[in-house]
């Protein structure tokens, strides 16, 4: 009695999206290959180092400079993006997008090799992987807690977008709580509070009004970005003592944070870091493994079936959403923690982009991982590329992550979903 | 199990949808509850169900009076209902919807989703009911999850099963099982509630039949009640539940299909090679189950889906893969499958609706300035003729009756000059009144020489309009067949069978 | 049914349509809330209200003296708000009598429009966007391109005002446009969801701004500075009552209102308005009625984008006539403002324009107010954010006060999740 279609596939505008992302892969890749490679004198070099920069304290081994042939070296950076490219446009692969992002990072990391070569425009001649690394995770950090923020929120079916809201408050209560006690422990707590509070002004708008969940979130993110330039002017400034700015200690693990690179990056970070990580391994497991993730879930995607089997959606709605706005809260902490004093608006919006890369991330913890990382190095890059003198000025470099964002979510977004009733207002019956 | 409903009311604002309603089922009785649509059963259902709180009223099961939180405390108390509109995660497997709120855990809370699948197993064999524990819910075909739907109203021991208006998505011949199903399940001591309102049904398979009309309880019935005797009883008047038609000479060719492939939103083929003819002057009724690619037809036909190869040619012009406003230009009148998705925007005026698709039309606009005075002028024209119930032209068409909603399709359609007529479920959803109506205008549209293509998974519709009748199974036409033809021999086709290769 | 019956009602008396037609009474009683919150802020920030509350108990008649601390603070601020942006009676007065000081007297009230012309401008933009169930985030980024087209249009062809004045005005369209097309193209063929997009663009053109301005081509000869060269006086919109007035309200003031009527035409009238009407109420039925979404998607960037650059460039010409690194950045970015201004005028350009007054005279009125209290500016935005809070959120205004038989309507655009 069942009915069996013919299953035979066509091109569908995912193939054909894909199809466009592989070819821009391989021109990225061309490009790279000739201007930063072929192109370039035979005899400059580029020199990598992986000495972290605070070696006074907590030396790893050692592991000396490595010099490579600009030329060759570049070549076959861009090779590998060709390759990468080539596989794309040939095999559609389920993750083309990580492919994508990992052609992103290797035209940063060949343009550094291109622009410290042997007598090449930057007053620095060497490019610092460590370094790299380890100012790339603290932006990933703050960006994980924010798309895990987001997942929370829009697995159960409520768009966040006051993610940069939930930052900056957490920000300021963060800085304002540490400065008073001298201690993080409550500064991490407050920010939760504030966080989780202004999710649950986005849940009880967005849920008991049924407001408009993006506009909601659009004006929460305006109201904390005024109210904390607002109280900037009216306590912070009169009162320094409330803005510190401390950051936070690192905790390093023993042995561990002697591993060359490595070590500095995930081993010698801060608490916050090190929450980070455990909190992706929790929501992972528990919105995949669990009941709890099991009914959240359900209720993002069809709120009535869960409702006809006894599930409260509305209650869980508000939970996801106000432990969501915790998480975020937390990270506006982990941005003072390690960025310093609360400024107006300089999370410049990271909650925005934490967002994007949730989508990139195929509304999955694992996936916002990823997108985090990627968008903490490219970041991370973009603002500290100046030091190389580049000759790209600095503010089109500044764009570079927004730009992937866009193309992230206008051609890479594929073949995934949001939760069906993401955004949607539930209404019992 | 005994369940008793005393007084039930319940209201939506100013609007009593169920007025002190009293009923009961005995254990193992299958009991009907015949209505119109919009007469309150649904909302009664729910109420039973725990989806909603009765404002007075009491429910009593086995005697014990009981007030249901949620609908999980209803099924705890072995109440299973499957739902009009199913109640299952597209994106989870099988299993994960049957044990969705109450899941077996292991330590941690995590699931347990070898026992869910035993369960599942299980239950498919105590009832027949073969199903894939661990396929996806949305790759299966309609029929097989309502069967997913019945495993999971059962799958907590239910003493009362409520089935809301089932059969909707089957073909006669999984009616007859589906049937089959619910007396062996009465037979076994299950009570059984079978909401619907479709007369043959409940003469089929109800011991007792209580009939509702506007939210009140009218009279109880056995099943050996006459057809037009319970259409009168469920609509409250006599009612001809045939549609008079006279002969019509036919015509040339009106609207005509030439070997059409579409594809639908996943990529698969929903339509597979369809050809077919719809002469002026006649019904061309096309039958099928619900998902079998009827409605990707409609939509590429009105130029809303690409037709992938074949050719639909209308008055003789061919209109493939034309855009929807030239399609309406050649003269195609449409009434959508989904009215209020496709057919209204219910925020608007009723004038502003029945121009929706001609705005830039004279003598509505002119110069790209709309002319409001014949806007309402062709309004007031309308409401009149088509007799649409309402309080002005100026009124939203969400102030309407679902009825009146459709009038006002219908209206828009036939005010412009066409070459063919094509309506895709043109009476779902309507009560009686309306239905009529609407099928005499369809006969008039016919009688006046155009071709007429009706879509329609009612086979009493198919049955009572069309001229000829084609029957759609997996994207194919697997017969076209004179209106004579019994129903069975319908219901054969519209399962598949005499499909040639 | 007889034809009598169903012609249109007879319209009710101006009072009753006031207090029954939701949307006003709404937005009136959203503003108060949003004024006493306002208050509130000031009262919980003000040490020296703060200290008189903490010594109530002390003596009888301190709470009395805590309540008129309080009252004055709050008093004294928003009294520099309004005669900071409308009008102060004093000053009025001593004119009136004395015929001199008119200048002094007038100025908030010419800064208040000032501010309101381009504010005006990129709200109908973003009214008009959602109108046909598309949001615009991105009024800013667009505004600026706006700004830079014109800044270069205005200072690097020289030709007669004639043809100087529109031409500049064009391109600061054009800018708009080319920033809002973009997003359009990308959303109609793609899918890509409109509020990632646009909010994206602000940040690129943000840095596009920094990059054009230090350029060669339009960077102000001579400077280092992020500062664009100065238009001709033939590409600027001279100030309405001449420059020796000292009032720099312009004859962008006429630009704005041609914005009105052309929007009021456009949506009430134009047969594309009603299809821009039909797609945001049910994109789906515009669709089956033969209404292209592509064309519609493109076409409302265009419109949108195309008069938030008209927004920018208007504001260049008619007050700095050059940009800046920050042009259009302060407070919350005309952007935001113009969202939350629509949303306060239910996107209607008649509401949009009370919305865009009262939010300029809120802004101009900030400023006098931290000039003359020390309470910062930034108060003008809180308030403002409150409000439209409470405008999204209708149904609680009618809780709050306990309103009956008021039909709300529940602003709703999220329904088409982020995916493609």
């Amino acid at each position: 009695m069942s009915v069996a279609l013919e299953a035979s596939r066509v091109t569908t505008p995912h193939d054909r999206r894909t199809t466009t992302i592989g070819a821009i892969m391989i021109g990225l890749g061309l490009f790279i290959a000739v201007v930063f490679g072929l192109v370039v004198p035979s005899w400059a070099h580029s020199q990598l180092t992986f000495d972290p920069i605070n070696t006074a304290v907590h030396a790893p081994w050692h592991l000396g400079a490595l010099t490579v042939e600009t030329r060759w070296t570049d070549t076959l950076l861009g090779l590998v993006a060709v390759a990468l490219g080539v596989e794309v446009v040939l095999r559609h692969p389920r993750r083309a997008m990580s492919r994508f992002g990992a052609t992103s990072i290797l035209f940063l990391l060949a343009l550094l090799l291109w622009a410290s070569r042997t007598s090449g425009p930057a007053t620095v001649n060497f490019v610092d992987l460590t370094a790299v690394l380890v100012g790339s995770s603290s932006l990933a950090m703050v960006l994980i807690y924010g798309s895990l923020s987001g997942v929370l929120c829009e697995r159960a079916g409520v768009v966040n977008i006051a993610i940069e809201g939930q930052f900056i408050a957490g920000a300021f209560l963060g800085s304002m709580i540490e400065s008073v006690t001298n201690n993080f422990w409550l500064a991490t707590l407050a920010g939760a509070l504030a966080g989780a509070f202004f999710g649950w002004i986005l849940a009880f708008l967005a849920l008991r009004y049924m407001s408009d969940q993006i506009i909601v979130g659009v004006v929460i993110v305006t109201l904390l970005a005024a109210l904390s330039s607002y109280l900037n002017l009216q306590v912070l400034t009169p009162y320094p003592q409330f803005n510190l700015g401390n950051l936070a200690p690192n905790l390093a693990i023993p042995l561990l944070y002697k591993i060359p690179v490595l070590g500095p990056v995930l081993f010698n970070q801060t608490g916050f870091f090190y929450f980070a990580i455990v909190l992706i391994a929790v929501i992972s497991f528990g919105l995949f493994r669990t009941r709890w993730g099991l009914r959240v879930r359900a209720v993002g995607e069809h709120p009535k079936a869960a409702e006809s089997v006894g599930i409260n959606v509305v209650a869980t709605r508000y939970r996801n959403v106000i432990m969501g706005g915790a998480v975020a809260g937390i990270g506006g902490v982990s941005f003072m923690a390690t960025q310093g004093q609360f400024q107006p608006g300089y999370t410049s919006g990271f909650g925005y982009i934490a967002l994007a890369a949730l989508i990139f991330g195929r509304w999955t913890p694992s996936g916002a991982v990823v997108a985090s990382v990627l968008f903490g190095i490219s970041s991370y890059l973009a603002g500290n590329l100046q030091g190389y003198s580049v000759p790209i000025p600095t503010e089109i470099l500044g764009m570079f992550p927004y730009l992937i964002t866009i193309a992230v979510v206008a051609g890479l977004i594929g073949r995934v979903r949001p939760p069906a009733a993401d955004g949607v207002p539930y209404q019992r019956s | 199990m005994r369940v008793e409903l005393r007084e039930i009311t319940k209201r939506f604002g100013s609007f009593t949808a169920n007025d002190s309603i009293s009923l009961t089922v005995e254990p193992g009785q299958i009991h009907c509850l015949l209505g119109e649509n919009g007469a309150g059963k649904s909302t009664l259902m729910n109420v039973v169900f725990g989806l909603l709180h009765p404002d007075h009223g009491e429910i009593l099961l086995d005697g014990e009076p009981v007030r249901f939180a949620n609908s999980g405390e209803a099924v705890r108390r072995g109440i299973g209902m499957v739902h009009q509109h199913f109640m299952l995660v597209p994106v989870f497997s099988v299993a994960e919807n049957v044990v969705l709120g109450f899941e077996p855990t292991k330590s941690l809370n995590r699931l347990d989703h070898d026992k869910a699948r035993r369960e599942i197993r299980e239950l498919s064999e105590r009832y027949g009911l073969d199903v894939d524990p661990d396929a996806v819910v949305e790759t299966l075909p309609v029929g097989i999850q309502q069967r997913v739907e019945i495993l999971k109203a059962l799958s907590h021991d239910a003493r009362l099963l409520i089935l809301d208006e089932p059969t909707a998505v089957l073909t006669p011949q999984e009616i007859d099982a589906l049937m089959g199903i619910m007396r062996s399940l009465a037979a076994a001591g299950t009570s059984i509630l079978f909401i619907t309102h479709k007369l043959k049904e409940v003469r089929a398979v109800a011991d007792v039949i209580t009939v509702i009309r506007q939210g009140r309880v009218i009279d109880s019935v056995s099943p050996e009640t006459s057809e037009p005797d319970l259409a009168a009883l469920m609509v409250g008047r006599s009612v001809s539940l045939t549609v008079a038609k006279d002969a019509v000479e036919v015509g040339g060719s009106s609207l005509e299909l030439r070997d059409v492939v579409v594809r639908d939103d996943r990529g698969l083929v929903a339509v597979d090679h369809v050809s077919l003819s719809v002469r002026e002057g006649e019904i061309v009724a096309l039958a099928g189950v619900q998902g079998n690619g009827q409605t990707e037809l409609a939509e590429a036909i009105a130029g809303m889906r690409h037709v992938e190869s074949g050719q639909i040619v209308l008055g003789g012009r061919d209109i493939t893969n034309r855009s929807p406003r030239e399609i309406l230009d050649e003269g195609l009148g449409h009434v959508p499958e989904d009215r209020h998705r496709d057919g209204l925007v219910l925020s608007m005026s009723i004038s502003d609706n029945l121009v929706l698709n001609t705005p830039r039309r004279a003598p509505f606009a002119r110069r790209g300035t709309r002319q409001l005075s014949a806007v309402a002028d062709n309004a007031r024209d309308l409401v009149q003729r088509f007799d649409i119930r309402t309080t002005g032209i100026d009124a939203s068409a969400s102030s309407l009756s679902g009825g009146n909603q459709q009038k006002v399709i219908v209206a828009r359609e036939l005010s412009r000059p066409l070459v063919a007529f094509m309506a895709s479920q043109p009476t779902r959803g309507l009560d009686v009144g309306s239905i009529e109506y609407v099928h005499r205008q369809i006969v008039a549209e016919r009688n006046a020489g155009r071709g007429v293509l009706i879509i329609s998974s009612e086979l009493d519709e198919v049955l009572a309009l069309g001229d000829r009748i084609a029957v759609m199974y997996a994207g194919r036409i697997t017969g076209v067949v004179d209106s004579s033809t019994s129903r069975e021999d319908i219901g054969l086709l519209m399962a598949g069978a005499g499909r040639e290769h | 049914m007889s034809t009598e019956s169903i012609t249109t009602a007879p319209r009710a008396s101006w009072w009753r349509r006031l207090y029954t037609q939701s949307p006003t009474l709404l937005a009136g009683l959203a503003i108060a809330l949003g004024i006493v919150v306002g208050a509130f802020v000031i009262i919980f920030t003000s040490p020296v209200v703060l200290r008189s509350w903490r010594h109530i108990f002390s003596s009888g008649g301190a709470i009395l003296s805590a309540l008129k601390i309080t009252v004055d603070n709050v008093g004294a601020a928003y009294r520099a708000m309004f005669t900071g942006s409308v009008i102060s009676p004093t000053l009025l007065w001593h004119s009136l009598t004395t015929g001199h000081g008119w200048t002094t007297t007038l100025t908030p009230l010419s800064e208040t429009l000032t501010y309101a012309t381009p504010l005006l401008i990129a709200s109908i933009g973003v009214g008009i966007a959602f109108q046909t169930g598309i949001f615009n985030i991105g009024a800013n980024g667009q505004a600026q391109m706006g700004g830079i087209g014109g800044a270069a249009v205005g200072s690097m062809i020289h030709v007669p005002m004639v043809i100087h004045l529109p031409l500049t005005l064009l391109a600061g369209i054009l800018g708009g446009v080319l920033v809002g097309l973009v997003p359009g193209l990308l959303k109609a063929y793609t899918g890509a969801h409109e509020v990632i997009v646009t909010l994206m663009f602000n940040y690129v053109v943000a840095a596009f701004l920094i990059f054009s301005v230090l350029s060669t081509a339009l960077q102000q000869p001579g400077q280092s500075n992020d500062i664009s060269r100065t238009i001709d006086a033939s590409a600027q919109l001279p100030p309405l009552f001449g420059v020796a007035s000292g009032l720099r309200v312009s004859y962008g003031i006429f630009v704005a209102a041609a914005v009105i009527v052309f929007a009021w035409w456009f949506l009430e009238r134009s047969s594309l308005g009603f299809e821009f009407r039909v797609t945001g109420q049910n994109p789906q039925a515009a669709r089956a009625s033969g209404i292209s979404p592509r064309f519609i998607i493109i076409a409302v960037f265009c419109v949108s984008g195309g008069l938030a650059g008209l927004a920018g460039t208007v504001q260049m010409q008619s007050t700095t006539h050059y940009i800046d690194g920050g042009f259009l950045i302060g407070n919350a970015g005309i952007g935001f403002t113009a969202i939350t201004v629509a949303l306060l005028g239910r996107n209607k350009p008649v509401g949009i324009m009370w919305g865009a007054l009262l939010f300029a005279a809120l802004g101009v009125g900030g400023r006098a107010m931290q000039a003359a209290t020390g309470i910062p500016l930034d108060l003008a935005t809180i308030i403002q954010s409150f409000v439209v809070l409470l405008v999204a959120t209708p149904v609680m205004i009618t809780e709050i006060f306990r309103l009956r038989n008021v039909e709300t309507q529940r602003i709703q655009l999220a329904t088409q999740g982020w995916g493609s």
